[in-house]
Protein backbone atom coordinates (compact mmCIF):
# COMPACT_ATOMS: atom_id res chain seq x y z
CA UNK A 1 0.00 0.00 0.00
CA UNK A 2 2.75 2.32 0.55
CA UNK A 3 4.07 2.10 -2.85
CA UNK A 4 0.33 3.22 -4.07
CA UNK A 5 0.09 6.25 -2.05
CA UNK A 6 3.70 6.88 -2.88
CA UNK A 7 2.65 7.11 -6.49
CA UNK A 8 -0.52 8.95 -5.57
CA UNK A 9 1.79 11.84 -3.42
CA UNK A 10 4.22 12.06 -6.33
CA UNK A 11 1.58 12.44 -8.97
CA UNK A 12 -0.76 14.71 -7.32
CA UNK A 13 2.70 16.71 -6.14
CA UNK A 14 3.71 17.44 -9.99
CA UNK A 15 0.12 18.26 -10.50
CA UNK A 16 -0.92 19.99 -7.57
CA UNK A 17 1.73 22.92 -6.33
CA UNK A 18 -0.03 25.75 -8.27
CA UNK A 19 -3.31 24.66 -6.38
CA UNK A 20 -1.50 24.42 -2.86
CA UNK A 21 -0.68 27.81 -3.44
CA UNK A 22 -3.94 28.75 -4.24
CA UNK A 23 -5.13 26.93 -1.24
CA UNK A 24 -3.32 29.10 1.35
CA UNK A 25 -4.27 32.32 -0.45
CA UNK A 26 -8.12 31.51 0.04
CA UNK A 27 -7.24 29.69 3.74
CA UNK A 28 -5.77 33.25 4.86
CA UNK A 29 -8.54 35.26 2.87
CA UNK A 30 -11.34 33.55 3.86
CA UNK A 31 -11.29 32.79 7.21
CA UNK A 32 -13.27 29.77 8.40
CA UNK A 33 -15.29 29.21 5.10
CA UNK A 34 -11.60 29.17 3.70
CA UNK A 35 -10.47 26.47 6.06
CA UNK A 36 -13.21 24.23 5.79
CA UNK A 37 -12.99 24.42 1.88
CA UNK A 38 -9.29 23.43 1.85
CA UNK A 39 -10.13 20.55 4.06
CA UNK A 40 -12.78 19.17 2.02
CA UNK A 41 -10.58 20.26 -1.11
CA UNK A 42 -7.74 18.30 0.35
CA UNK A 43 -9.85 15.31 1.18
CA UNK A 44 -11.17 15.22 -2.17
CA UNK A 45 -7.83 14.67 -4.24
CA UNK A 46 -8.27 10.63 -4.24
CA UNK A 47 -10.90 11.81 -6.86
CA UNK A 48 -8.01 13.49 -8.87
CA UNK A 49 -5.58 10.45 -8.71
CA UNK A 50 -8.22 8.21 -9.42
CA UNK A 51 -8.48 10.14 -12.90
CA UNK A 52 -5.09 10.02 -13.36
CA UNK A 53 -4.86 6.28 -12.88
CA UNK A 54 -8.09 6.13 -15.30
CA UNK A 55 -5.84 8.40 -17.71
CA UNK A 56 -2.90 6.18 -18.04
CA UNK A 57 -4.70 2.97 -17.26
CA UNK A 58 -2.66 2.69 -14.09
CA UNK A 59 -5.47 0.27 -13.32
CA UNK A 60 -4.50 -2.81 -15.68
CA UNK A 61 -0.66 -2.50 -15.11
CA UNK A 62 -1.38 -2.99 -10.99
CA UNK A 63 -4.02 -5.62 -11.67
CA UNK A 64 -0.91 -7.46 -12.43
CA UNK A 65 1.51 -6.32 -9.93
CA UNK A 66 1.85 -7.94 -6.23
CA UNK A 67 -0.83 -5.41 -4.61
CA UNK A 68 -4.04 -6.89 -3.36
CA UNK A 69 -7.41 -5.55 -4.08
CA UNK A 70 -7.66 -4.40 -0.94
CA UNK A 71 -4.42 -2.12 -1.04
CA UNK A 72 -5.57 -0.78 -4.18
CA UNK A 73 -8.86 0.54 -3.15
CA UNK A 74 -8.08 1.05 0.60
CA UNK A 75 -4.92 3.15 -0.64
CA UNK A 76 -7.17 6.03 -1.79
CA UNK A 77 -9.01 6.18 1.25
CA UNK A 78 -5.36 6.34 3.20
CA UNK A 79 -4.79 8.89 0.81
CA UNK A 80 -7.91 11.08 1.35
CA UNK A 81 -7.49 10.86 5.01
CA UNK A 82 -3.43 11.84 5.19
CA UNK A 83 -4.49 15.10 2.29
CA UNK A 84 -7.43 15.66 4.69
CA UNK A 85 -5.24 15.85 7.89
CA UNK A 86 -2.58 17.51 6.34
CA UNK A 87 -4.97 20.11 5.46
CA UNK A 88 -6.72 20.09 8.77
CA UNK A 89 -3.01 20.26 10.21
CA UNK A 90 -1.63 23.27 8.07
CA UNK A 91 -5.28 24.97 8.43
CA UNK A 92 -5.06 24.58 12.44
CA UNK A 93 -0.91 26.32 11.69
CA UNK A 94 -1.86 28.73 9.43
CA UNK A 95 -4.78 30.23 11.60
CA UNK A 96 -2.63 30.05 14.72
CA UNK A 97 0.04 32.30 12.75
CA UNK A 98 -3.23 34.76 11.52
CA UNK A 99 -3.88 35.10 15.51
CA UNK A 100 -1.09 35.78 16.82
CA UNK A 101 0.15 38.02 14.69
CA UNK A 102 -3.38 39.95 14.36
CA UNK A 103 -3.57 40.02 10.92
CA UNK A 104 -6.78 41.73 9.26
CA UNK A 105 -7.47 40.00 5.89
CA UNK A 106 -9.85 40.78 3.71
CA UNK A 107 -13.21 38.37 3.47
CA UNK A 108 -13.84 37.07 -0.17
CA UNK A 109 -10.88 36.66 -1.90
CA UNK A 110 -12.08 35.96 -5.31
CA UNK A 111 -12.38 32.26 -6.12
CA UNK A 112 -12.20 32.84 -9.23
CA UNK A 113 -8.86 32.96 -9.50
CA UNK A 114 -8.84 29.06 -8.29
CA UNK A 115 -11.79 28.31 -11.00
CA UNK A 116 -9.35 29.99 -13.56
CA UNK A 117 -7.22 27.33 -12.65
CA UNK A 118 -9.85 24.67 -13.18
CA UNK A 119 -8.96 22.98 -16.55
CA UNK A 120 -11.31 19.70 -16.61
CA UNK A 121 -14.88 19.50 -15.57
CA UNK A 122 -14.38 17.04 -13.61
CA UNK A 123 -12.23 19.25 -11.61
CA UNK A 124 -15.38 22.32 -11.78
CA UNK A 125 -17.59 19.71 -10.36
CA UNK A 126 -15.87 18.96 -7.52
CA UNK A 127 -15.12 22.36 -6.97
CA UNK A 128 -19.10 22.90 -6.90
CA UNK A 129 -19.75 20.17 -4.64
CA UNK A 130 -17.12 21.73 -1.87
CA UNK A 131 -18.83 24.74 -2.78
CA UNK A 132 -21.76 22.94 -1.56
CA UNK A 133 -20.22 21.16 1.24
CA UNK A 134 -19.14 24.11 2.49
CA UNK A 135 -22.25 26.94 1.81
CA UNK A 136 -24.23 23.42 3.83
CA UNK A 137 -21.60 23.90 6.98
CA UNK A 138 -22.13 27.65 6.55
CA UNK A 139 -25.99 27.89 7.05
CA UNK A 140 -25.79 25.02 9.81
CA UNK A 141 -23.22 27.25 11.32
CA UNK A 142 -26.01 30.22 10.92
CA UNK A 143 -29.15 28.37 12.14
CA UNK A 144 -27.66 27.29 15.01
CA UNK A 145 -26.33 30.08 15.73
CA UNK A 146 -30.07 31.68 15.38
CA UNK A 147 -31.26 28.54 17.63
CA UNK A 148 -29.21 29.50 20.17
CA UNK A 149 -30.16 33.11 20.37
CA UNK A 150 -33.80 32.59 20.47
CA UNK A 151 -34.41 29.93 22.50
CA UNK A 152 -31.89 31.09 24.99
CA UNK A 153 -28.82 29.10 24.91
CA UNK A 154 -30.31 25.52 23.09
CA UNK A 155 -26.53 24.80 22.03
CA UNK A 156 -27.74 21.32 21.80
CA UNK A 157 -28.40 21.09 17.92
CA UNK A 158 -24.65 22.60 17.37
CA UNK A 159 -23.84 19.81 19.98
CA UNK A 160 -26.06 17.29 18.11
CA UNK A 161 -24.49 17.94 14.76
CA UNK A 162 -21.01 17.71 16.19
CA UNK A 163 -21.32 14.28 17.15
CA UNK A 164 -23.85 12.95 14.27
CA UNK A 165 -21.75 14.24 11.45
CA UNK A 166 -18.29 12.60 12.72
CA UNK A 167 -20.43 9.29 13.59
CA UNK A 168 -21.76 9.40 10.03
CA UNK A 169 -18.91 10.09 8.55
CA UNK A 170 -17.08 6.78 10.20
CA UNK A 171 -20.16 4.68 9.18
CA UNK A 172 -20.53 5.91 5.61
CA UNK A 173 -16.75 5.13 5.18
CA UNK A 174 -17.19 1.58 7.22
CA UNK A 175 -19.91 0.82 4.48
CA UNK A 176 -17.91 2.52 1.66
CA UNK A 177 -14.93 0.23 1.67
CA UNK A 178 -16.00 -3.09 1.54
CA UNK A 179 -18.57 -1.59 -1.43
CA UNK A 180 -15.81 -0.42 -3.39
CA UNK A 181 -13.60 -3.42 -2.69
CA UNK A 182 -16.69 -5.49 -4.43
CA UNK A 183 -16.86 -3.36 -7.00
CA UNK A 184 -13.24 -3.26 -8.16
CA UNK A 185 -13.52 -7.05 -8.22
CA UNK A 186 -16.54 -7.20 -9.72
CA UNK A 187 -15.02 -4.99 -12.49
CA UNK A 188 -12.68 -7.64 -13.25
CA UNK B 1 5.68 -27.44 -12.88
CA UNK B 2 4.19 -25.25 -15.99
CA UNK B 3 4.99 -21.91 -16.03
CA UNK B 4 1.54 -20.91 -17.41
CA UNK B 5 -1.75 -23.24 -16.69
CA UNK B 6 -5.05 -22.50 -18.81
CA UNK B 7 -7.97 -24.91 -18.76
CA UNK B 8 -10.99 -24.64 -20.82
CA UNK B 9 -11.19 -20.57 -20.35
CA UNK B 10 -13.93 -19.26 -21.28
CA UNK B 11 -14.61 -15.42 -21.19
CA UNK B 12 -17.60 -13.68 -22.84
CA UNK B 13 -17.71 -9.59 -23.49
CA UNK B 14 -21.06 -9.82 -26.24
CA UNK B 15 -19.56 -9.15 -29.09
CA UNK B 16 -16.29 -11.15 -28.29
CA UNK B 17 -15.38 -14.42 -26.62
CA UNK B 18 -12.88 -16.57 -25.78
CA UNK B 19 -13.74 -20.26 -26.18
CA UNK B 20 -12.33 -23.08 -24.87
CA UNK B 21 -9.13 -21.56 -24.63
CA UNK B 22 -6.63 -24.66 -22.71
CA UNK B 23 -3.07 -23.28 -22.85
CA UNK B 24 -0.42 -24.46 -21.14
CA UNK B 25 3.58 -22.60 -20.65
CA UNK B 26 6.08 -25.52 -19.81
CA UNK B 27 8.60 -23.88 -17.24
CA UNK B 28 12.02 -22.94 -18.78
CA UNK B 29 10.67 -22.39 -21.96
CA UNK B 30 9.55 -19.12 -23.78
CA UNK B 31 5.90 -19.12 -25.86
CA UNK B 32 5.13 -17.11 -28.27
CA UNK B 33 1.54 -15.77 -28.61
CA UNK B 34 0.57 -15.28 -32.34
CA UNK B 35 -2.56 -13.61 -34.00
CA UNK B 36 -4.73 -11.27 -35.57
CA UNK B 37 -5.71 -7.50 -34.00
CA UNK B 38 -8.63 -8.54 -31.85
CA UNK B 39 -7.99 -12.05 -31.66
CA UNK B 40 -7.96 -12.24 -27.68
CA UNK B 41 -4.24 -12.12 -27.14
CA UNK B 42 -4.61 -9.38 -24.73
CA UNK B 43 -7.43 -10.75 -23.20
CA UNK B 44 -5.70 -14.40 -22.78
CA UNK B 45 -3.01 -12.39 -20.69
CA UNK B 46 -5.12 -10.73 -18.58
CA UNK B 47 -6.39 -13.63 -17.82
CA UNK B 48 -3.57 -15.91 -17.09
CA UNK B 49 -2.45 -13.22 -14.14
CA UNK B 50 -5.93 -13.13 -12.77
CA UNK B 51 -6.50 -9.35 -14.37
CA UNK B 52 -9.83 -10.85 -15.54
CA UNK B 53 -11.82 -13.34 -14.26
CA UNK B 54 -13.35 -15.93 -16.87
CA UNK B 55 -16.94 -16.81 -16.89
CA UNK B 56 -15.25 -20.41 -16.41
CA UNK B 57 -12.29 -22.49 -16.59
CA UNK B 58 -9.07 -22.12 -14.04
CA UNK B 59 -5.79 -20.64 -14.73
CA UNK B 60 -2.63 -21.00 -12.63
CA UNK B 61 0.40 -19.08 -12.75
CA UNK B 62 4.11 -21.08 -11.17
CA UNK B 63 1.64 -23.46 -9.62
CA UNK B 64 -0.50 -20.88 -8.12
CA UNK B 65 -4.34 -20.51 -8.69
CA UNK B 66 -4.26 -17.07 -9.99
CA UNK B 67 -8.33 -16.41 -8.57
CA UNK B 68 -6.64 -17.77 -5.04
CA UNK B 69 -5.25 -14.62 -2.24
CA UNK B 70 -1.94 -16.54 -2.18
CA UNK B 71 -1.72 -15.44 -6.13
CA UNK B 72 -0.64 -11.59 -4.87
CA UNK B 73 2.41 -12.93 -3.48
CA UNK B 74 2.99 -15.17 -6.66
CA UNK B 75 2.73 -11.85 -8.58
CA UNK B 76 6.64 -10.72 -7.11
CA UNK B 77 7.97 -13.20 -9.28
CA UNK B 78 6.28 -12.30 -12.31
CA UNK B 79 7.32 -9.08 -14.76
CA UNK B 80 4.96 -7.91 -16.75
CA UNK B 81 5.53 -5.39 -20.43
CA UNK B 82 2.14 -4.48 -21.75
CA UNK B 83 1.23 -3.19 -24.92
CA UNK B 84 1.82 0.18 -23.15
CA UNK B 85 3.53 1.40 -20.46
CA UNK B 86 0.95 2.44 -18.08
CA UNK B 87 3.06 4.15 -15.44
CA UNK B 88 1.78 7.72 -15.00
CA UNK B 89 3.10 10.25 -17.41
CA UNK B 90 3.95 12.81 -14.84
CA UNK B 91 6.63 10.18 -12.94
CA UNK B 92 10.50 10.43 -14.22
CA UNK B 93 12.37 7.08 -14.42
CA UNK B 94 13.86 7.76 -10.81
CA UNK B 95 10.23 8.08 -9.42
CA UNK B 96 9.21 4.76 -11.27
CA UNK B 97 12.37 3.33 -9.41
CA UNK B 98 11.28 4.08 -6.15
CA UNK B 99 7.55 3.28 -5.89
CA UNK B 100 8.91 -0.43 -7.99
CA UNK B 101 11.15 -0.70 -5.00
CA UNK B 102 8.32 -0.10 -2.26
CA UNK B 103 6.14 -2.44 -4.38
CA UNK B 104 8.58 -6.10 -4.57
CA UNK B 105 10.75 -7.83 -1.94
CA UNK B 106 12.92 -8.72 -4.40
CA UNK B 107 13.45 -5.51 -6.17
CA UNK B 108 17.01 -5.16 -6.91
CA UNK B 109 17.81 -1.27 -7.41
CA UNK B 110 21.17 -1.93 -9.26
CA UNK B 111 19.69 -3.90 -11.75
CA UNK B 112 17.13 -1.76 -12.25
CA UNK B 113 19.75 1.30 -12.80
CA UNK B 114 22.19 -1.28 -14.98
CA UNK B 115 19.44 -1.30 -17.18
CA UNK B 116 18.60 2.60 -17.62
CA UNK B 117 21.95 3.24 -18.34
CA UNK B 118 22.34 0.08 -21.02
CA UNK B 119 19.19 1.53 -22.69
CA UNK B 120 20.44 5.20 -22.50
CA UNK B 121 16.97 6.15 -20.72
CA UNK B 122 17.08 9.96 -18.84
CA UNK B 123 16.58 9.51 -15.08
CA UNK B 124 14.81 12.85 -14.47
CA UNK B 125 12.95 13.15 -17.91
CA UNK B 126 9.30 13.05 -16.81
CA UNK B 127 7.27 9.68 -18.84
CA UNK B 128 5.30 12.26 -20.74
CA UNK B 129 8.01 13.53 -23.13
CA UNK B 130 9.35 9.84 -23.34
CA UNK B 131 9.01 8.14 -26.95
CA UNK B 132 7.42 4.99 -27.29
CA UNK B 133 10.79 3.20 -27.53
CA UNK B 134 11.84 4.49 -24.40
CA UNK B 135 8.51 3.76 -22.60
CA UNK B 136 8.45 0.13 -23.65
CA UNK B 137 12.67 0.15 -22.39
CA UNK B 138 11.67 1.29 -19.05
CA UNK B 139 8.38 -1.06 -18.83
CA UNK B 140 11.01 -3.94 -19.79
CA UNK B 141 13.54 -2.68 -17.45
CA UNK B 142 11.27 -2.61 -14.55
CA UNK B 143 9.97 -6.04 -15.04
CA UNK B 144 13.76 -6.97 -15.20
CA UNK B 145 14.84 -5.76 -12.34
CA UNK B 146 12.68 -7.63 -9.47
CA UNK B 147 14.09 -11.29 -10.06
CA UNK B 148 11.19 -12.84 -11.84
CA UNK B 149 10.74 -15.83 -12.86
CA UNK B 150 8.21 -15.80 -15.36
CA UNK B 151 7.83 -12.53 -18.01
CA UNK B 152 4.77 -11.64 -18.94
CA UNK B 153 5.22 -9.08 -22.41
CA UNK B 154 2.14 -8.06 -24.55
CA UNK B 155 3.38 -6.23 -27.66
CA UNK B 156 6.76 -5.27 -25.82
CA UNK B 157 8.73 -5.08 -29.09
CA UNK B 158 6.82 -3.52 -30.57
CA UNK B 159 7.43 0.45 -31.38
CA UNK B 160 11.10 -0.09 -30.91
CA UNK B 161 13.66 0.43 -33.72
CA UNK B 162 15.35 -2.85 -35.35
CA UNK B 163 18.49 -2.46 -33.40
CA UNK B 164 16.78 -2.23 -30.08
CA UNK B 165 14.48 -5.02 -30.49
CA UNK B 166 17.22 -7.47 -31.23
CA UNK B 167 19.13 -6.12 -28.38
CA UNK B 168 15.72 -6.84 -26.19
CA UNK B 169 15.31 -10.49 -27.51
CA UNK B 170 19.04 -11.02 -26.63
CA UNK B 171 18.26 -9.62 -23.23
CA UNK B 172 15.17 -12.32 -23.27
CA UNK B 173 16.84 -14.69 -24.26
CA UNK B 174 19.84 -14.32 -21.67
CA UNK B 175 16.84 -14.55 -19.44
CA UNK B 176 15.70 -17.99 -20.08
CA UNK B 177 19.21 -18.64 -19.60
CA UNK B 178 18.33 -19.63 -15.79
CA UNK B 179 16.43 -23.31 -16.25
CA UNK B 180 13.48 -22.15 -14.03
CA UNK B 181 12.78 -18.61 -15.97
CA UNK B 182 9.99 -18.86 -18.33
CA UNK B 183 8.36 -16.66 -21.05
CA UNK B 184 4.87 -15.66 -22.47
CA UNK B 185 5.39 -13.22 -25.16
CA UNK B 186 2.79 -12.02 -27.87
CA UNK B 187 3.25 -9.97 -30.66
CA UNK B 188 2.56 -9.10 -34.18
CA UNK B 189 6.71 -9.57 -35.12
CA UNK B 190 6.00 -12.97 -35.81
CA UNK B 191 9.97 -12.99 -37.22
CA UNK B 192 10.71 -12.01 -33.72
CA UNK B 193 8.47 -14.87 -31.84
CA UNK B 194 10.43 -17.44 -34.79
CA UNK B 195 13.89 -16.07 -33.53
CA UNK B 196 13.12 -16.19 -29.50
CA UNK B 197 10.71 -18.71 -29.25
CA UNK B 198 10.20 -22.52 -28.25
CA UNK B 199 6.86 -23.03 -28.54
CA UNK B 200 3.95 -21.10 -30.75
CA UNK B 201 0.57 -20.35 -29.76
CA UNK B 202 -2.19 -19.53 -32.71
CA UNK B 203 -5.19 -17.58 -31.73
CA UNK B 204 -7.30 -17.03 -33.93
CA UNK B 205 -11.32 -15.41 -33.27
CA UNK B 206 -10.83 -16.43 -29.56
CA UNK B 207 -10.06 -19.66 -30.09
CA UNK B 208 -6.42 -21.24 -29.91
CA UNK B 209 -5.92 -23.10 -33.20
CA UNK B 210 -2.24 -24.81 -31.99
CA UNK B 211 0.08 -24.61 -29.56
CA UNK B 212 3.11 -26.18 -30.50
CA UNK B 213 6.68 -26.94 -30.25
CA UNK B 214 8.35 -24.80 -33.09
CA UNK B 215 10.40 -27.09 -34.30
CA UNK B 216 7.95 -29.41 -34.63
CA UNK B 217 5.63 -26.82 -36.23
CA UNK B 218 8.13 -26.67 -39.00
CA UNK B 219 8.03 -30.15 -39.31
CA UNK B 220 5.35 -31.05 -39.70
CA UNK B 221 4.38 -28.34 -42.08
CA UNK B 222 5.63 -28.19 -45.63
CA UNK B 223 4.84 -25.79 -48.66
CA UNK B 224 3.82 -27.48 -51.38
CA UNK B 225 4.29 -24.75 -54.82
CA UNK B 226 3.48 -26.48 -58.16
CA UNK B 227 0.56 -26.77 -60.75
CA UNK B 228 -2.96 -26.70 -60.62
CA UNK B 229 -2.79 -30.29 -61.84
CA UNK B 230 -0.58 -31.67 -59.42
CA UNK B 231 -2.49 -29.95 -56.43
CA UNK B 232 -5.72 -31.58 -57.28
CA UNK B 233 -3.64 -35.18 -56.64
CA UNK B 234 -2.92 -34.24 -53.58
CA UNK B 235 -5.02 -35.69 -50.09
CA UNK B 236 -8.09 -32.54 -49.68
CA UNK B 237 -7.12 -33.05 -45.49
CA UNK B 238 -3.62 -32.76 -46.68
CA UNK B 239 -4.09 -29.42 -47.54
CA UNK B 240 -4.22 -26.65 -44.85
CA UNK B 241 -4.45 -23.80 -47.07
CA UNK B 242 -3.56 -22.80 -50.39
CA UNK B 243 -3.41 -19.65 -52.75
CA UNK B 244 -3.47 -18.95 -56.36
CA UNK B 245 0.12 -17.92 -58.27
CA UNK B 246 0.87 -16.58 -61.61
CA UNK B 247 0.40 -18.51 -64.77
CA UNK B 248 -2.06 -21.52 -62.80
CA UNK B 249 0.56 -22.14 -60.09
CA UNK B 250 -0.61 -22.72 -56.75
CA UNK B 251 0.96 -22.30 -53.77
CA UNK B 252 -0.21 -24.65 -50.98
CA UNK B 253 0.69 -25.33 -46.74
CA UNK B 254 0.34 -29.41 -46.42
CA UNK B 255 0.56 -31.18 -43.44
CA UNK B 256 4.03 -33.58 -44.27
CA UNK B 257 3.30 -36.77 -43.10
CA UNK B 258 -0.16 -36.80 -45.84
CA UNK B 259 1.67 -36.23 -49.26
CA UNK B 260 3.97 -38.24 -50.75
CA UNK B 261 7.55 -38.37 -49.47
CA UNK B 262 8.41 -37.93 -53.00
CA UNK B 263 7.32 -34.56 -53.27
CA UNK B 264 9.47 -32.27 -52.96
CA UNK B 265 7.99 -29.27 -50.09
CA UNK B 266 9.69 -25.89 -49.28
CA UNK B 267 10.31 -25.01 -45.45
CA UNK B 268 7.68 -22.79 -44.47
CA UNK B 269 7.99 -20.12 -42.05
CA UNK B 270 5.61 -19.24 -39.10
CA UNK B 271 4.24 -16.87 -40.39
CA UNK B 272 3.42 -18.87 -43.64
CA UNK B 273 2.19 -21.26 -41.09
CA UNK B 274 -0.48 -19.05 -39.77
CA UNK B 275 -1.40 -17.51 -43.29
CA UNK B 276 -2.51 -20.04 -44.59
CA UNK B 277 -4.08 -22.05 -41.38
CA UNK B 278 -6.26 -18.43 -41.35
CA UNK B 279 -7.13 -18.91 -45.00
CA UNK B 280 -8.22 -22.09 -44.88
CA UNK B 281 -10.15 -21.27 -41.34
CA UNK B 282 -11.73 -18.34 -43.55
CA UNK B 283 -12.23 -20.68 -46.44
CA UNK B 284 -14.74 -23.11 -43.74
Amino acid sequence: MKALIQKDVYVLWKQMKIFLLVMLVIMVGNGSFGSVFVVVWCSMMPYTALAYDERCKWDQMAAMMPYSPRDLVLSKYVLGWLCAGAASAVVLAVQAIIRALHLSVATGTPLAVLMSFCASASVLAITLVIFLVCGAAGALGTVTISVDQTAGGIQSLFGFFMLILPVAAVALTAVSIPLSMRLYTARR
Amino acid sequence: MNAIELNHIHKSFGGFAIQDLSLTVPSGTICGLVGENGAGKSTTIRLALGALRPDSGAAAVLGTDVSSPAFTGVKEDVGVVLDEAYFPETLNALQVGKILASTYRQWEQGTYESYLDRFSLPVRKPFKDFSRGMKMKLAITAALSHRPKLLVLDEATSGLDPIVRDEVLEIFNEFTREEDHSILISSHIVSDLEKLCDYIAFLHQGRLLFCQEKDRLLEDYGVFVGTAEQAQSLLPEAVVGREARDYGGVRALVKRGMVPETLALERPTVEEIILFIVKGENRR
